[in-house]
């Protein structure tokens, strides 16, 4: 049954598609095209959910994936948007690491995942192609974190792994129980709520939001 | 029940946004803080008669686990709203804060309230809800002072837990996973009460892995070592009482939810594996914070890295298993509970008196602030581990345990880190407590409040180390059956 889903062609593409985009956020040095790429791929990511839905004709999982839709695809890419514009910082992602080596350390990460999750072989049943893909969104997203400057870029690279477990919990069991499902998608818009706060105390405190200068405590 | 319990902090946070005095601001907090504690406490010993409470279709319930979460709670969160009008008090006086971001600080804590009962009650994996939503509120709470360090800490920390929580979530998944194979796809898959039932039959490799996630991920929030580094800015720069709040009771929410999967995960796996795994990170933790403890300079990030040691003995107690390992745990959770917020609010009293967190510009408190002098001397005695104060009772119990159950070089490792960490830290609170006052501190103490808020905790650490009540000891036995 799932084999049938997951496995099928409209899948395989919608899921490389996603990979792409989490790409795009990887290979744009302007903050405007990764805002952009993240709503793509949320929006990929409601179509992921659509089709399970209209797959195993389950109501809740529609609900899912019209929240997905307006709160991840347009929403959160909305609030990104109005914090580049409110606090007027240079629209280029400062990048510890050059944009071709982080690619290249990308590919590498969804090779690591594809063959983490073979390896594992406890989801045999289902396909592990999308499988796989969350583990890569995860890592990517932790990887993001970490390579880039920006307090905005760390935001991203949250609910880009987000994102990445909210494929892996729909591949592997349709997805959560409604309630648990509609406290994650409470907490997420929360969440991005009170970092846009965050990033604004920042930038008004220390007149930047670059993480640099956030190496005050230590020991 | 629940509902009334959980609806409380909720009210009083919005009445709180209503009020247009200090004074009115003051009384709405208390009296809801009060409710709180009533409600909570009754709560506690309908569980305690009648076993388990369940309310909303079987969304929240209360075991003897939930309801021990519940008291510890309620206690401290009453506790810190008294100290917050003391504290909090004296900040607006010294126009530090003005009147909006008193309400504000009101508002938020009362909400953080809430969230840290939610973590309690909530009847299912959505314990993950309820955690995220604790460091959303708390990192509002850690900015309501604008200084550079304060943004600092509250960044690190929403980030460093929110990524902690995802893998976390990722645990949970997995465990669905796992669960939704045996009991079919129904909300009922992520209840504990329905996965303890079949937690024997769940696919041992799913749950390995699930663990593993889980650890790391409460872990982080828990404040277990490596993921501890958030821990000592957070707690240092949040305005004292919430700093308790998040020392004494938050981390052990997180261990809470650590506990939950620990008692899923063992009868699947076997003792064994989640075993070493806690033991681990406990000796990690003890072990990385004896350098920061016996080197730190600050007060307050030294009262930090101590709660880093004292997670780590909670995981230990629980890695080294049998019926005094766990019951030591527990009674540690709440033991810790209790001493580390009487030392925090000791350190806010003397924040507030020397404008410094610094070791080395303090001494003489015994002098100039009699009261919370010898009480902070207690707390830092008792903290420590010495006899006859409760955290003795409870370290001993642990390590009898780790020996009885054969763990003899973690159980040596413990003793030894312990001993390290007594005497560093014994010898900063030696520094503050004796010697003469420096120039221009003035005797005298800040404010009654803060001191009768230190009184309440004093008498639960002087309590539970000469006597445990046996109400209090059948309470703790009962968790120690649910997490068996």
């Amino acid at each position: 049954m799932s084999e049938l889903i997951l496995g099928s062609r409209m899948m395989q593409l919608i899921i490389a598609l996603i990979l792409v985009s989490t790409f795009l956020i990887l290979g744009s040095t302007r903050l405007y095209s990764c805002v952009r790429a993240f709503g793509i791929q949320s929006f990929l990511l409601a179509c992921v959910a659509g089709i399970v839905a209209f797959s195993t004709g389950k109501f809740d999982i529609y609900i899912v994936a019209l929240l997905t839709l307006v709160i991840k695809a347009a929403l959160i890419p909305y609030i990104f948007i109005y914090i580049i514009r409110e606090i007027k910082v240079k629209r280029e992602v400062e990048l510890y690491v050059s944009v071709p080596s982080s690619i290249m350390i990308g590919g590498v990460l969804v090779v690591i995942s594809y063959y983490l999750i073979r390896s594992i072989n406890i989801m045999s049943e289902l396909s592990s192609l999308s499988l796989s893909a969350s583990m890569s969104l995860v890592s990517i997203g932790l990887f993001i974190m970490i390579s880039r400057k920006k307090a905005i870029m760390q935001m991203l690279g949250i609910l880009i792994m987000e994102n990445g477990l909210f494929l892996g919990a729909i591949s592997l069991t349709y997805g959560m129980p409604l309630l648990v499902e509609l406290g994650i998608f409470f907490d997420v818009l929360i969440g991005v709520l009170i970092m846009g706060i965050l990033v604004f105390r920042i930038n008004r405190t220390f007149e930047s939001i670059d993480t640099d200068m956030l190496k005050t405590l230590i020991g | 029940m629940i509902e009334y319990m959980l609806f409380s902090p909720i009210l009083t946070s919005f009445l709180c946004f209503l009020t247009k005095t200090r004074r009115q601001v003051e009384i709405v907090s208390l009296s809801g803080s009060i409710a709180t504690l009533v409600l909570g406490l009754a709560l506690v010993a309908d569980v305690y008669r009648n076993g388990m409470v369940v309310a909303w279709q079987n969304a929240l319930f209360a075991d003897a686990f939930g309801a021990f979460i519940v008291l510890v709670v309620s206690i401290v969160g009453f506790v810190a709203s008294i100290y917050s009008m003391g504290y909090m008090g004296h900040e607006l006086e010294h126009e530090i804060i003005d009147l909006v971001r008193l309400r504000m600080y009101y508002v938020l804590f009362h909400i953080f309230m809430f969230t840290m009962l939610l973590v309690g009650v909530t009847n299912n994996l959505g314990l993950w809800i309820a955690i995220e939503m604790t460091t959303l509120v708390s990192a509002l709470l850690m900015i309501l002072y604008s200084r550079k360090s304060s943004v600092e800490a509250a960044w690190k920390y929403m980030i460093i837990c929110t990524v902690g929580i995802t893998f976390a979530l990722f645990g949970t998944i997995l465990t669905y996973y796992g669960a939704v194979k045996i009991l079919g796809e129904n909300g009922d898959a992520l209840n504990w009460t329905s996965l303890a039932a079949v937690a024997d039959q769940l696919d041992p490799t799913i749950m390995k892995l699930a663990f593993i996630f889980i650890l790391i991920g409460y872990g982080t929030k828990a404040g277990l070592a490596p993921m501890h580094t958030w821990l000592p800015d957070a707690h240092s720069e949040a305005p004292t009482p919430v700093s308790a709040l998040l020392s004494g009771v938050l981390l052990n929410c997180a261990m809470y939810g650590i506990i939950r999967f620990y008692s899923i995960a063992t009868k699947s796996t076997g003792a064994a594996f989640s075993s070493n795994l806690l033991i681990i990170f406990g000796l990690l933790s003890l072990g990385i914070a004896v350098p920061f403890i016996i080197l730190q300079e600050d007060y307050k990030r030294l009262l930090a890295y101590s709660s880093v040691e004292h997670m780590g003995i909670v995981a230990l107690g629980l890695g080294f298993g049998g019926v005094f390992g766990v019951f030591g745990a527990i009674l540690h959770m709440f033991n810790h509970a209790m001493t580390k917020s009487l030392m925090f609010f000791g350190a806010g009293n003397i924040l507030l008196k020397h404008e410094t967190k610094e070791i080395d510009r303090v001494s003489g408190l015994v002098k100039s602030m009699p009261a919370t002098g010898t009480m902070f001397v207690i707390g830092g005695l008792a903290i420590t581990g010495s006899p006859p104060f409760s955290i003795f009772i409870s370290e001993f119990t642990i390590l009898a345990a780790g020996f009885s159950q054969g763990y003899i070089i973690p159980a040596v490792l413990f003793l030894l880190f312990i001993i390290m960490i007594f005497a560093g830290f014994f010898y900063h609170v030696s520094r503050i407590a004796f010697g003469s006052p420096g120039t221009g501190i003035t005797a005298g103490e800040v404010s009654r409040w803060t001191l009768c808020s230190m009184a309440i905790l004093l008498v639960f650490v002087l309590l539970l180390g000469f006597y445990i009540p046996p109400q209090f000891y059948d309470m703790i036995m009962k968790v120690v059956e649910v997490v068996r």
